[in-house]
């Protein structure tokens, strides 16, 4: 056995809550770590952006992050940087904006002084400006629509839960907005959104208290400014079933998102309860979740099927849920990755040919179908069981490395917890299948939801005849797939067909009307 | 059930101390190797972490070895045909007992290979140990189960192929491949996907070939000895039988004169790629190694050309060089997303007088060593779970069958030279062998 593999059995693990200053500081000592990890989190995110400069939060940290400092030239920094594999980088949410610094052990003194001046010397030079917000813009302008139809409509569902809301916008701000941005409102920014009044320290790994006493010293040299605590404004609850389809040239299929108010969060042990109904339901990227069975497992209708009732940063990337997005507005959600459009059915089967519309229509049905079912029948005992015992394992999983542990914990105080992740085991011991079932009548319902659908544009128009009409939307399956349905698949699918939805309002947007 | 104990993850910590590199090798933990009679090789690297195990089989088969017409994309195919159930587990009753080991488990597969894995509890190890032997010897699905997960696959590739950067690499790959394999990408093409569902007697000759131990490694990174992870191998594995079937792969003729390819597309910025004949990954020649370090120096965001055209003249919004490792010879490819499309030829210039100064002139001692000190600290910086470090192992078992070629190769880093490097320049960057790929929204590529 390795010199590592002994030393670690004497690794010390210290989670520390200290006030120094008035600035709350979040440790994890771990004594045999290679690395030292730093976070620095500012309550604040995008919903600080004054109305009329989305996107201010965001241009701020990324020219902290991607710009030079203490008077050394970003490109000199990276530079200085590299042999030791260290980095740097910004994470803006809609209500914090975390900074993660990770450096190997070995060079940490050398490190310091970088991570220092990037929080309270960053350069703000009209050179690294100008190439910043290029990327913001370009990034509002055009990646938002161009690189994932599935991302695009969820971040189209937040823009309709949050209209007329702070938390409405892409957290990069609109097309308009970013536009407005110029370098002065930065520094403003700096000055008023990034102080020592609305900052948690967290730090991980190999670190010394000298260090940690310097850190605390310098953090308390940010902007000493009274940051006024920005309220998230709430989702908005919809007129019936509300749905925006977004026609874009050249979809391949349609992407969907829906969702509607939650006024809970991971502060309310309910929250426990509603976590083990959503994991049966749709847990994230598992193949034994409801709706993964019967829109994928069963009808091979698309790649997957999901819900969450929290926003979930990534889901295309990430199979566990990241650190670093804690939201005190909540709403819940459905996730249908892209089904199939008409005329990519009427290519690919002779036997659709005259099919009007794709997948979309009966996905919805299916989907809210089985969320009635559920709020209706309650979950069954071997159901709860089997999930609960699995959540209480897997959510172990969540937090494996140190940068991930810090996160972790640090998240837990946003939500007034101390270790979330260790409460949670406990709040999904005491849960009683009566207590989930509650949770489900209480917070689910299918009635009142904004819908969002990114769909090719040649799908646009019939697809929103169906919906507002409650049109039958019969599964077109291909010979192939229909021929080996069982009985009570198709039987089931004759009554999704006409499962009626309230639908009250169906609008087309052009995809180059989003986000303006 | 026993649950690992709330605090197992907390004291999770990776282990690599500051004399990380004392050894002669990256990994600072020992890699145990056990070949079974049948020839399944099974490896186990204990890992401080308690409660907590990484079980991965990587199944050294992958887009690489598609070699029959309108079959392209079927490995990866067949990774999703490995969820649907035995005779004994129903695909029902084997997404139960999935979900009973708590654990995080999923499965994907590249150009070489296809890799199942589950992360968790590692007291569920001996029912991972059950659930994936069933499967890989008595795999047993239904014709209509087969045709149905087509439709899955479709779907990926619908969510996919929304991003215009995967449109190109999809072109790319079949311009600078006329006939190896890697022409395709790891989803297949199109035609053959929506084929897909015909393919049923394929499917089981496809199982018949290489879900055989020859072809298959287990690996398990965390809190188990090897003798645990030898005796689970022997009692689940043990009498899966050896196949006989060898794939075989075409060579890729020499290519002659630069090859074009472009995408039409307005709605992202202007990109452009340019690939070159690189070699295959090989951890006892210097020519991989020597390329990972001249990319890290000529291409990566701390070069004098990103410096000059991202951050000082910012007519580029990022650029990246660098060649996968593969079981054969593949493409190292210089990625640029540009600023305005006008000045794509201003840039691949500056690209070309990078190449040729990396031909003539010696890299300076100093920046090479610091690009070694890199490589070796961002190796030892990512290895801080038994995911993350079964994870790389994996990769190099996908290569060369052999976990240890990922000790091999930092070993070879640390002998790359600066005449290393202008021989790999010369020998690789040769204008016959170039693919440039481009998006704009012009109708046609600028480029030629």
């Amino acid at each position: 056995m390795s010199a590592f593999i002994r030393n670690s059995l004497a690794i010390l693990v210290l989670i520390v809550a200290t006030q120094a200053q008035a600035i709350d500081v979040v440790e994890l000592k771990q004594n045999n770590s290679n690395k030292v990890v730093f976070k620095i989190r500012f309550e604040n995110g995008s919903i600080a952006d004054p109305a009329d400069k989305k996107g201010l939060t965001y241009a701020t940290a990324s020219l902290m992050t991607q710009g030079g400092a203490g008077g050394v030239s970003y490109a000199d920094l990276q530079d200085k940087m590299m042999p030791w594999a260290a980095f740097y980088g910004a994470m803006v949410d809609k209500q914090v904006t975390t900074f993660t610094f990770q450096v190997p052990v070995d060079f940490v003194d050398e490190f310091y002084p970088l991570v220092k001046n990037v929080l309270l010397a960053p350069d703000f030079s009209e050179q690294d400006f100008k190439r910043v917000m290029k990327a913001q813009q370009n990034y509002v302008d055009q990646v938002v629509r161009a690189l994932s139809d599935e991302n695009y409509s969820k971040f189209a569902l937040e823009d309709q839960l949050f209209r007329r809301g702070n938390m409405q916008s892409l957290k990069q701000g609109t097309s308009a907005s970013v536009k407005g941005i110029s370098l002065d409102d930065i520094k403003t920014h700096y000055r008023k959104a990034f102080t020592n009044n609305n900052v948690t320290i967290g730090i991980a790994g190999n670190y010394s208290d000298a260090l940690l006493g310097q850190l605390k010293a310098d953090v308390a040299k940010l902007p000493d400014f009274e940051y006024e605590s920005v309220t998230p404004s709430k989702a908005n609850t919809a007129d019936g079933i509300e749905v925006e389809i977004i026609a874009k040239d050249g979809a391949f299929g349609s992407a969907i998102f829906t969702g509607a108010p939650l006024p809970i969060t991971r502060a309310n042990d309910e929250f426990a309860a509603l976590m083990i109904a959503n994991s049966w339901m749709g847990e994230h990227r598992k193949s034994y979740s409801r709706l993964y069975q019967k829109i994928r497992q069963t009808r091979s209708m698309n790649y997957g099927d999901y819900t969450y009732i929290e926003w979930y940063s990534a889901g295309g990337s990430n199979q566990l849920p990241p650190s670093g997005v804690p939201r005190a507005s909540n709403y819940w959600s459905i996730w249908i990755r892209p089904v199939q459009i008409a005329s990519q059915l009427k290519s690919q089967y002779q036997e659709l040919a005259d099919v009007s519309i794709g997948h979309a229509h009966f996905a919805l049905r299916l989907a809210l179908r089985e969320f009635d079912l559920l709020i209706k029948n309650g979950m069954g005992e071997a159901d709860f069981e089997a999930t609960k015992t699995f959540l209480r394992s897997y959510t172990k999983l969540y937090a494996q490395s140190p940068a991930q542990q810090l996160g972790w914990l640090m998240d837990s105080r946003f939500y007034g917890r101390t270790d979330y992740l260790a409460e949670l085991d406990s709040l999904l011991k005491n849960t009683t299948l009566q207590q989930v079932n509650a949770a489900i009548r209480k917070y689910w319902q299918t009635e009142n939801l904004f819908v969002t659908i990114v769909t090719d544009a040649s799908e646009a128009q019939p697809l929103a005849d169906s919906l507002i009409n409650n049109t039958p939307s019969p599964m077109s399956y291909s010979d192939l797939v229909k021929s080996g349905l069982p009985a009570e698949v198709l039987a089931e699918d004759d009554e999704v067909a006409v499962y009626p939805l309230n639908i009250k309002k169906v609008t087309i947007v052009q995809s180059a009307d989003t986000f303006k | 059930m026993k649950i690992f104990s709330s605090t197992a993850i907390l004291t999770l910590l990776l282990c690599i101390s500051a004399s990380t590199f004392a050894a002669d090798k990256i990994l600072p933990y020992p890699i145990y190797q056990h070949r079974l009679d049948n020839g399944l090789n099974v490896v186990t690297v204990p890992f401080d972490s308690p409660g907590l195990a990484s079980f991965h089989i990587v199944t050294r088969v992958g887009a690489r070895n598609e070699v029959e017409p309108g079959v392209t994309g079927f490995a990866h195919f067949f990774e999703h045909m490995m969820f649907r159930g035995t005779d004994k587990y129903s695909k029902e009753e084997y997404s139960a007992a999935l979900k009973s080991t708590g654990a995080a488990a999923n499965a994907n597969t590249t150009q070489d290979r296809t890799d199942y894995h589950m992360t968790g509890n590692s007291n569920k190890l001996e029912l991972m140990f059950e659930l994936e032997s069933d499967r890989f010897l008595n795999l047993n699905y239904s014709e209509h189960d087969f045709k149905t997960e087509a439709g899955a696959v479709k779907g990926e590739y619908t969510k996919n192929f929304a991003s215009p950067y995967s449109q190109i690499y999809e072109k790319r790959l079949e311009t600078a491949f006329t006939t190896h394999t890697y022409s395709h990408t790891t989803m297949g093409y199109f035609k053959d996907i929506v084929d897909m569902p015909n393919q049923y007697e394929y499917s089981k000759k496809f199982f018949d070939r290489y879900y055989r131990p020859e072809y298959n490694t287990i690996l398990v990174v965390g809190d188990v000895t090897p003798e645990q992870v030898n005796a689970l191998s022997e009692k689940y594995f043990g009498k899966w039988e050896r196949g006989s079937y060898v794939s075989d792969v075409p060579v890729e003729p020499e290519q002659n004169e630069t090859r074009y390819t472009h995408l039409q597309n307005g709605d992202i910025p202007a990109f452009l790629s340019m690939s070159y004949k690189g070699p295959a990954f090989n951890d006892s020649e210097i020519d991989m190694p020597a390329l990972d370090v001249l990319a890290s120096i000529v291409f990566s965001s701390t070069s004098d050309l990103s410096k000059k055209l991202v951050i000082d003249e910012q007519k580029v919004r990022s650029i990246s060089g660098g060649a996968p490792d593969s079981r054969d010879p593949n493409l190292f490819t210089i990625q640029v997303s540009m600023v305005e499309k006008d000045d794509m030829s201003y840039v691949m210039d500056e690209i070309n007088k990078a190449i040729a100064k990396a031909q003539t002139e010696d890299v300076d001692a100093a920046l090479l060593e610091r690009t070694k000190s890199h490589l070796k600290y961002g190796f030892a910086m990512g290895i801080d779970t038994p995911g993350a470090i079964a994870q790389s192992l994996s990769h190099y078992i996908q290569l060369t069958g052999d976990p240890e070629s990922v000790n091999r190769l930092y070993a070879q880093y640390d002998k790359v030279t600066a005449e290393n490097l202008r021989m790999v320049a010369n020998k690789y960057f040769k204008p016959e062998h170039l693919t440039i790929a481009t998006i704009s929204d012009d109708e046609s590529g600028a480029m030629k």
